[in-house]
C-alpha cells in the first residue's frame, strides 16, 4: 500500500514542489516513509522514514530548485520495516535509473537471487529494488531507456504501478498491472499518480491507464502504448469534483469534518433516487437489471459492516443474501456461477481483497456489482454495474461519512432490486440527514468520551440492524484510540464475552423502538448492569433501557433501519472524542492506511 | 489584483431566538439560502478572490455548510472563541490579512453593488477606512455616520438625535492600522466594537471616508423579518426557481413567486404560493395550503394543513389539518411586545405537532416542542415543551 507520483514540467519549473504537494495529498495511502527523485542532471534522490514532514525538513536546505522532471513515493510497509533505506525511490548501483512502485512483486525473491548471483548488492529489503537493477542490466545490454524499462516490467509478476526516471532525461516512464495509476494532462506539464487528488490542483484532465499498458510522459505530451508497443487511443476524462474538498475547512481533523458532512453527503446519495409520492426507489444505474437470488456480498473492514447491513435488508425484503469478508471469499470453493450476483462494497474501489474476489466472481461468470465512492476506480471499471455512494472524497483513514452513505446506498439497492415499495421507508430515508444533524448539534457524546477515556476496553452490543453498527462502533474505537474494543450481537454476550466485562469496561448498547428486539437487548443490558459495568445506551427513549444506563446518547425516534444510520453517528463521535482526549493521531492512526491495495 | 475579504459570522443574533438555538444568525434562511451565502455571492460577484470567515457561535454549522471553498474561492476559517464584539472578531482575523482588506458583516443581506462602490471609493481616494453607507429614514437601531464631502466626521451607535445620518451598512475597506485602533479603543461592557475602532481612527486624525450606495441592504432583527427578506428576494426574481430534483405533483398548484429547493416534494391538491420559500427536502402534503411563508430545510407540512405568514426552522413537522392562520397581532420577544406585527407563527427547529393544532397569530414555539392533537397554541412556548389542549 503506497502512493506514487510523477511529473514532467513543460518549461523550467520546480518539480520538487509539485511532487511534495502531490505526496501530501496521497498520504492517506500510507505514510511511514517518503521520497523523491529528480532527474534533470544526475539523479538526485532524497528519502526519509516517517511522515512527509520528515522529508520536507530534509529538503529544506537542499539545492533542488529548477528541475523539471521527477518521481515521488509515500510508503506503507509490506516488505521490510519502515526505514530510510527501504523508502522509495530505489536506484541501480550506478544511479542511472530511479524507480517508485506501488503493489507487490510476487516473484521478487527469484529475481533477487538471480541478480545477487550476478554480483549485484541489494541495499534494501524491498521487493521494488529488483526493478532498477533489472533496468540497469538491460541498459548494459545496449537497450535504450524505454526498451530497458519495458523489458524489466516484462519480468515482473504480481501487482504494480511503477514509474521510473533516468539520469539526465526529462521523461517519466510508467506501467501498471492491478494497481491504480492515473495520468494528468495540463498546459504546464504532465502528471501521473496513484490517485487524482495528487495533481487535481493543477489539472482536471485525466487518463486512466489500463492493466498492461505503458505510458511515456514528455513535456506536455503523454503517449500510451500496449504491452506490444502499439499506440493506444486513450480517452481524456474530466474530473468534476472540487479539489478544495481535500481541505479541512476549519476543523482540527478531517475525521471531524467528515463526520459533520454526513447530512450533506447523504442528501447527495439520495438525490434523484427517492420518490415519496409513489414510495419507490429508482436507481438509474440498475435499469433493466434482473435480480437472480441469492445475492453475495464481498467487502473488508467498515465496508464489510455495511455489507452485513445490506444483506440483512435483502433478506428482510424476501431475497436470500449473505455477506463475506473478501479475504475469505474463494469463488472456486463456493457455488458461484453464471447465475450468481456478487456485490463488492469498497469505498476506494481499489481494495485489493475485494477486487480479487470480484475478479474471481467475474471469472466464474457471475454478474458483478460495485458499490463504491470513487468514479473510475478499478472496482467501478471491472464490474457489470456500479452504484456510486456520492459521499465525496474521504481523507481520514477511519471511514465515517462513507459508511453512512454505504448504508444509505445499500438500503436503496435492496429496496430497488427486491421491488420493495414503501412510502414510510422513503419518508424515513428523507429524514435521515436532519436526524443526523440533530445528533451533531448536541455534545453528549463528548462528555461520555471524557468520562470513559481511561477505560481498559469498550464493548458494543446491538441486535438486528444494530448489530453491524455495534461492530462498526468497535472498529472506529480500535482504529483511532488504539484501545481494545469489540462489537457483539447482543444475544451472544452470555455465550462467552460476558467473562470480559468488568467495572472498567463500559458497554455501549444500541436500543431503539419498543419492539421485541429492544426488549431482548434490554435483557442483555441488565446482565451487564448487574455486574457493575457502566452502560451507555444509544436510544430513542421509546424503551426503558435508560433506566439501566449510566449515560444516554439520544437519537431521534424512527424505524430501526434508519435509526441504525443515526445511532452510528453517536458512536463515531464517542470514538473521535475519546481519541482526542487521548491525544491520538486521529486522521492517520498508526499501522493503518486509507485504502488497502495489497491482499 | 482581487481584494481579500473578511466576513464576520461569529454572532448568535439573540433577538432572532429561538431560531438561533443551533446556528448563528448568518445561517438563517434568506428565502432558501443562508444569509451568509448571499454575502459570499455579493463578494465574489464584486471580484473578491479570497475570503476569511470569522466563526464562533455554533461554528461547525458554517464550516460544514460551505467547506473549504465557495464558487472556487478559498474560504479560510478563524475562530473567535468568545463573542466579545465586532472589533474583537476582526482582530481574530488579523493574522490572515495583508494590506487593504474588505470587511463585511455576514448576517446582513447585501448585493455586490455596495461592495463595488466601497472598493471603487477606496481605490480612488486614499483613506485608512472607507465605509459603505445606505440612506434610511430610521437609523436608531444601527450605526449612524455623518458625512462631509465624502469624509466621515462622526460615527455614532444608535443615534437618537435628528442630524442627517447615513446608515452604516457594515461594509468596509480598511488599511492595517484599523487593528491598532481597535486595540486602543476602550471596551464597553467588556466588548470591543468595530465602530469604536473607527471612532478612534477619527480621533487620531486618520482619513475615514464614506460612500453612499444604492445597493441592497437588509437586516433581519426579528424572526418575522425573514418573511420580508424573502418577499424582497422573490420580488427581485433572481431567487425564483423550482429545482430539477424537486417533485411537484401534476395536480398541485404553484402560485408565483416561489422558490422550491432541491429534493422538495409537493403532493397532489396542494397549493403553494405566492411568496413561499421551501428549503431543501421540504415536503408539502396532499391538499395542504402554504402562503407567504419561509419553511427551512426538512420541514414537513402534512396533508390538509393551512400555513400563512409562517417561519419555520429545520425539520419542523406540522401535522395533518393544523392551521397557522396568519395576520397581524402583538408578538412578545423577550420583554418587548411588538404591536400589529404580521406573523402567523415562528416554529423553531424540530417543533412537531400531531395534527389538528391551531396556532394563534404571533405564536413563537421553541425548538423541539411537541404540540399534541387538537391543541390551540398561542404566545411563547419554551423549548422542548409538550403542549396539550
Amino acid at each position: 500500500m503506497c502512493g506514487i507520483i510523477g511529473y514532467v514540467g513543460a518549461d523550467r519549473s520546480n518539480a520538487a514542489d509539485v511532487l511534495l504537494h502531490g505526496l501530501s495529498q496521497l498520504e492517506y495511502r500510507g505514510y511511514d516513509s517518503a521520497g523523491i527523485a529528480l532527474a534533470d542532471g544526475k539523479l538526485d534522490v532524497h528519502k526519509r522514514q516517517g511522515e512527509l514532514s520528515a522529508l520536507e525538513n530534509a529538503l529544506a536546505g537542499a539545492d533542488i530548485g529548477n528541475q523539471t522532471t521527477g518521481i515521488g513515493h509515500t510508503r506503507w510497509s509490506t516488505h521490510g520495516p519502515p526505514s530510510d533505506r527501504n523508502a522509495h525511490p530505489h536506484t541501480d548501483a550506478e544511479n542511472r535509473v530511479a524507480v517508485v512502485h506501488n503493489g507487490i512483486i510476487e516473484n521478487y525473491q527469484g529475481l533477487r537471487d538471480e541478480l545477487s548471483a550476478e554480483g549485484i548488492d541489494f541495499r534494501s529489503e524491498t521487493d521494488t529494488e529488483v526493478i532498477p537493477h533489472l533496468i540497469a542490466g538491460f541498459l548494459e545490454d545496449g537497450l535504450d531507456h524505454e526498451a530497458a524499462f519495458r523489458a524489466a516490467i516484462d519480468r515482473l509478476e504480481g501487482s504494480y504501478a511503477v514509474a521510473a526516471v533516468f539520469a539526465g532525461s526529462e521523461t517519466v516512464y510508467a506501467a501498471r498491472h492491478e494497481s491504480p495509476l492515473v495520468l494528468g494532462l495540463a498546459d504546464d506539464g504532465t502528471y501521473l499518480a496513484s490517485d487524482v487528488p495528487a495533481f487535481i490542483e493543477f489539472t482536471d484532465r485525466v487518463i486512466y491507464l489500463e492493466d498492461g499498458e505503458f505510458a511515456r510522459l514528455e513535456g506536455d505530451e503523454i503517449s500510451v502504448t500496449d504491452s506490444e508497443g502499439r499506440v493506444v487511443e486513450t480517452s481524456i476524462e474530466t474530473i468534476e469534483w472540487d479539489p478544495e474538498d481535500a481541505g479541512k475547512s476549519g476543523y482540527d481533523h478531517y475525521m471531524r469534518k467528515e463526520i459533520n458532512e454526513q447530512p450533506s453527503a447523504l442528501r447527495e446519495c439520495f438525490r434523484g433516487r427517492l420518490d415519496e409520492l409513489s414510495g419507490r426507489v429508482t436507481l438509474e444505474e440498475f435499469e433493466g437489471f434482473e435480480l437472480n437470488p441469492p445475492v453475495t456480498f464481498v467487502a473488508c473492514g467498515t465496508s464489510y459492516h455495511a455489507a452485513l447491513f445490506g444483506a440483512q435488508l435483502f433478506r428482510e425484503w424476501g431475497v436470500p443474501a449473505h455477506a463475506y469478508l473478501a479475504s475469505e471469499f474463494e469463488a472456486e470453493t463456493m457455488p458461484i456461477d453464471t447465475d450468481s450476483v456478487v456485490v463488492g462494497v469498497t469505498q476506494s474501489g481499489e481494495t485489493a481483497d475485494t477486487l480479487r474476489a470480484l475478479r474471481e466472481a467475474n471469472a466464474a461468470g457471475a454478474t458483478t456489482v460495485a458499490v463504491t465512492n470513487v468514479v473510475g476506480s478499478s472496482a467501478a471499471r471491472e464490474t457489470d454495474r456500479v452504484l456510486y455512494i456520492r459521499a465525496g472524497p474521504e481523507i481520514s483513514v477511519a471511514a465515517t461519512k462513507t459508511f453512512a452513505s454505504q448504508q444509505a446506498a445499500l438500503t436503496m439497492l435492496a429496496a430497488a432490486l427486491s421491488n420493495h415499495r414503501s412510502r414510510d421507508l422513503v419518508r424515513e430515508l428523507r429524514s435521515v440527514p436532519d436526524r443526523i444533524q440533530s445528533v451533531l448539534d448536541e455534545d453528549a457524546a463528548r462528555e461520555v468520551a471524557s468520562t470513559y477515556a481511561d477505560a481498559s476496553a469498550y464493548f458494543f452490543i446491538g441486535r438486528g440492524y444494530h448489530y453491524p453498527v455495534a461492530l462498526e462502533g468497535a472498529l472506529k474505537m480500535k482504529e483511532i484510540t488504539y484501545k481494545h474494543a469489540e462489537g457483539f450481537a447482543a444475544g451472544e454476550l452470555k455465550h462467552g464475552p460476558l467473562a470480559l466485562v468488568t467495572e472498567q469496561t463500559p458497554v455501549f448498547a444500541i436500543v431503539t423502538g419498543d419492539g421485541r428486539r429492544a426488549e431482548k437487548t434490554i435483557g442483555n443490558v441488565k446482565e451487564v448492569e448487574a455486574r457493575g459495568t457502566p452502560v451507555v445506551a444509544i436510544t430513542d427513549g421509546r424503551s426503558e433501557v435508560g433506566r439501566y444506563a449510566d449515560h444516554v446518547l439520544e437519537v431521534p425516534s424512527a424505524g430501526e433501519i434508519t435509526s441504525s444510520m443515526v445511532a452510528n453517528v453517536q458512536l463515531q463521535r464517542v470514538a473521535y472524542w475519546t481519541a482526542h482526549e487521548l491525544g491520538r493521531s486521529i486522521d492517520k492512526p498508526r499501522n493503518l492506511a486509507k485504502s488497502v491495495t495489497v491482499e | 489584483m482581487g481584494y481579500s475579504a473578511v466576513v464576520l459570522a461569529a454572532g448568535e443574533g439573540r433577538r432572532l431566538r429561538p431560531l438561533t438555538t443551533h446556528r448563528p444568525k448568518p445561517m438563517l434562511p434568506a428565502a432558501t439560502k443562508p444569509i451568509l451565502e448571499h454575502v459570499f455571492d455579493a463578494l465574489i460577484d464584486a471580484g473578491v478572490t479570497d475570503i476569511t470567515v470569522v466563526v464562533g457561535y455554533r461554528r461547525t454549522r458554517v464550516q460544514s455548510e460551505f467547506g473549504p471553498s465557495y464558487r472556487d474561492v478559498p474560504l479560510t476559517y478563524v475562530t473567535q472563541d468568545k463573542q466579545l464584539g465586532s472589533g474583537h472578531a476582526l482582530l481574530a482575523a488579523e493574522p490572515a490579512t495583508e494590506g487593504s482588506t474588505l470587511v463585511v458583516n455576514g448576517d446582513q443581506l447585501i448585493d455586490s453593488r455596495i461592495i463595488e462602490d466601497v472598493i471603487a471609493a477606496h481605490d480612488r481616494e486614499p483613506a485608512t477606512a472607507t465605509l459603505g453607507l445606505v440612506r434610511r429614514a430610521n437609523v436608531t437601531r444601527y450605526g449612524g455616520v455623518l458625512l462631509e464631502d465624502g469624509a466621515v466626521t462622526e460615527i455614532v451607535e444608535n443615534p437618537r438625535d435628528d442630524r442627517g445620518y447615513q446608515l452604516n451598512a457594515g461594509v468596509y475597506a480598511f488599511e492595517p492600522s484599523i487593528f491598532e485602533a481597535i486595540r486602543r479603543s476602550e471596551p464597553r461592557d467588556g466588548e470591543q466594537s468595530l465602530v469604536d475602532g473607527i471612532a478612534t481612527l477619527l480621533e487620531v486624525g486618520e482619513e475615514v471616508r464614506g460612500v453612499v450606495s444604492e445597493g441592497t441592504w437588509i437586516d433581519a432583527t426579528y424572526p418575522w423579518d425573514l418573511l420580508r427578506i424573502a418577499d424582497d428576494l422573490l420580488e427581485d426574481g433572481e431567487e425564483r426557481r423550482i429545482a430539477d430534483s424537486a417533485s411537484v405533483h401534476e395536480d398541485a398548484t404553484v402560485l408565483e413567486p416561489v422558490v422550491i429547493d432541491d429534493d422538495c416534494v409537493v403532493g397532489p391538491g396542494a397549493v403553494v404560493g405566492p411568496n413561499v420559500s421551501l428549503g431543501e427536502n421540504v415536503t408539502i402534503g396532499s391538499n395542504a395550503t402554504v402562503e407567504r411563508s419561509v419553511l427551512d430545510a426538512d420541514t414537513r407540512v402534512d396533508n390538509g394543513a393551512t400555513i400563512r405568514d409562517c417561519v419555520t426552522g429545520r425539520g419542523v413537522g406540522i401535522g395533518p389539518n393544523s392551521t397557522v392562520a396568519g395576520g397581524p397581532s402583538d408578538v412578545e420577544i423577550g420583554d418587548r411586545v411588538h404591536r400589529e406585527t404580521i406573523l402567523g407563527a415562528v416554529l423553531a427547529d424540530h417543533v412537531r405537532d400531531i395534527g389538528g393544532v391551531t396556532y394563534e397569530p404571533g405564536t413563537v414555539v421553541g425548538h423541539g416542542a411537541v404540540c399534541h392533537g387538537g391543541s390551540t397554541v398561542s404566545g411563547t412556548i419554551v423549548a422542548d415543551a409538550e403542549v396539550w389542549s
